[in-house]
């Protein structure tokens, strides 16, 4: 069964020949092609290679171009920095958004002004011709809530829902309006899903019902252009408690990659029974497991995560969050094995 | 008392200027600063704890709650100070080295502060040496660290290290709490205490102190 054909399999809720596993390495692999951090988040070429390096060492199902949550907050002008050992963030003392009397200077932006937007298009576009349709591309994008968060900080955006409401609207609203130009440019490089974090909708953030008034419409937009254009759409969202039903019923995802148990189950086997026939579930193996504790341990997790979700397909092996950007790969490689042995399908 | 319940109804909804406002007519009625904080903030932010891990408020409205009760404190410290009402204890808090976020760290501290409990905040990117240095300075007995990141989780470890090596170990409780972390981790490098929320680590935070 080639890659393509088993991650295909799962998603249409069938059993493949094993679980597909996909232990969401992203800014660990610059060390695979010897570049700085700073060099595989600016460079397409250099990032590109790096995740396609990643998924053939690795024997991956596929890859998912996860950079950092400061893509697209660079197209309105939002100044990045590069540390050398950690993903790339917004300068939180130079914030594009002041005060609130700066809501209103966020408006849509052309995409192709961002040099990063479009480097993240160059290596959507690399990946696929790389992948040649054997291996499943999934690009990412960061909804507009939590873009609107990197252009002011969230702290002050949380509490400026309650004091000019209206204003964070308006600007999510815009910056939403460029996303959906974005989107369709990702998808027009020929990725196979479309992979949209919505950080927010998890109660460790903030109620649904205030999720669904600020974010829910806005990437209820997003998800439509891709179900409008037969681009699958896959949710990550690694917070605590995270709302499945409401972002389910707003962006109709075939799949969700997530961390901790949903807000609306008491455990995974709950997870498993609810929506393991509605989606394909994602996960949940804890990334800091990748860098604390023992092998053991960290194969406990995987065979858990196996034993829970694997009947009837719908589930693919993974970290719930990306794989420590500063350990070694030797527990990617584990989790790999432990998909292609425990997680084989009898049939 | 009534103006106290306003007060502590302003500041579990946020209304950091009707807090303000009945905190001022409380002191010009002659209620006194330790009776506003006792019967008004501290069981407001309580309150606020409770329902916070009970997921019936979130981040946004402990935030704006949290400016409410900063606000009213603001009016009420030199009064306190003046009044020689002493803190139930002291702790060092912050983000640590590599790490710049900062929400979970600010809720920390909240709930701490209405437990009565005075925190010196380092902020964030904050070094193993200088949970040392700072606990040393003001004679802490609590010291609390955050990490969002599975990439400075790591460096409470040094914190650990760094209190062993000062022979400080014994005189402070190391508090551990951030998205990534748990209770295994938290035994595995030594610390004390794992919270998973600000508002259980407010709790853990004033049982050390009254049962030290």
């Amino acid at each position: 069964m080639t890659k393509m054909e088993r991650v295909v399999e799962s998603l249409f809720h069938r059993e493949p020949d094993r679980v597909p596993v996909y232990p969401i390495l992203a800014g660990v692999t610059r060390n695979l092609v010897g570049a700085s951090y700073e060099k595989w988040a600016t460079d397409a070429e250099t990032c590109a290679n790096a995740l396609y390096k990643a998924a053939k060492d690795f024997d991956l199902d596929c890859i998912v171009t996860l950079i950092d949550l400061s893509i697209e907050c660079d197209a309105w002008g939002q100044e990045i920095v590069y540390p050398a050992d950690q993903a790339a963030h917004p300068n939180y003392d130079n914030c594009v958004i002041k005060n609130t009397d700066d809501y209103a200077k966020i408006k849509k932006v052309d995409y192709r002004t961002s040099k990063r937007m479009m480097m993240h298009i160059d290596v959507c576009k690399r990946l696929v011709e790389m992948a040649n349709g054997e291996l499943p591309v999934v690009t990412f994008v960061f909804g507009p809530l939590g873009v609107l968060s990197m252009l002011r900080n969230q702290a002050d955006m949380y509490m400026d829902i309650y004091d000019v409401p209206g204003e964070v609207k308006n600007a999510a609203r815009e910056i939403n309006e460029t996303l959906k130009e974005y989107t369709n440019a990702l998808i027009d490089t020929g990725v196979n899903a479309v992979m949209l974090d919505t950080l927010f909708a998890s109660a460790s953030i903030m109620s649904p019902s205030m999720w669904m008034e600020f974010e829910g419409g806005l990437v209820r937009e997003l998800a439509d252009i891709c179900h409008d254009r037969g681009t699958l759409v896959m949710i990550h969202n690694c917070g605590e408690k995270i709302y499945f039903k409401e972002q389910i019923e707003t962006m109709r995802p075939c799949a969700i990659s997530f961390l901790h148990v949903p807000a609306d189950c008491k455990d995974f086997a709950e997870c498993k029974e609810k929506y393991g026939d509605k989606i394909t579930l994602i996960g949940c193996v804890t990334p800091a497991l990748a860098e604390i504790g023992t092998d053991e341990e960290w194969d406990e997790q995987c065979k858990f995560f196996i034993d829970t979700f694997k009947k009837g397909g719908g589930f693919m092996l993974a970290t719930g969050c990306e794989y420590p950007s500063g350990t070694d790969l030797t527990r990617a490689k584990r989790m790999v094995e432990l998909a292609k042995t425990y997680g084989k399908y009898e049939k | 008392m009534s103006k106290c319940n306003d007060i502590s109804l302003a500041v579990q909804k946020g209304k950091k200027n009707d807090a303000v406002t009945f905190v001022q007519e409380a002191l010009s009625e002659g209620i006194k600063a330790e009776q506003i904080l006792t019967e008004g903030l501290l069981p407001a932010m309580d309150i606020v704890g409770q329902k916070f891990t009970a997921n019936e408020i979130y981040v946004p409205e402990m935030l704006i709650a949290a400016r409410a009760m900063n606000a009213a404190m603001e009016i009420l410290k030199p009064m306190l100070v003046d009044a020689g009402v002493k803190p139930i204890g002291r702790a060092v808090i912050g983000t640590v080295k590599g790490d710049l976020h900062d929400i979970g760290k600010n809720l920390v501290r909240l709930m701490l502060e209405g437990k009565g409990i005075e925190v010196f905040d380092l902020g964030v990117d904050v070094s193993a040496e200088q949970f040392a240095d700072a606990a040393a300075e003001h004679d802490a007995t609590i010291v609390a660290c955050s990490a969002l990141l599975t990439t400075t989780m790591t460096e409470m470890k040094r914190v650990v290290e760094v209190f062993v090596e000062r022979g400080l170990r014994d005189k402070v409780k190391i508090m551990v709490g951030g998205a990534p972390i748990t209770e295994a981790f938290c035994k595995e490098i030594g610390a004390d205490y794992y919270t998973a929320d600000a508002a259980s680590a407010g709790d853990v935070a004033r049982n050390i102190l009254v049962s030290a």
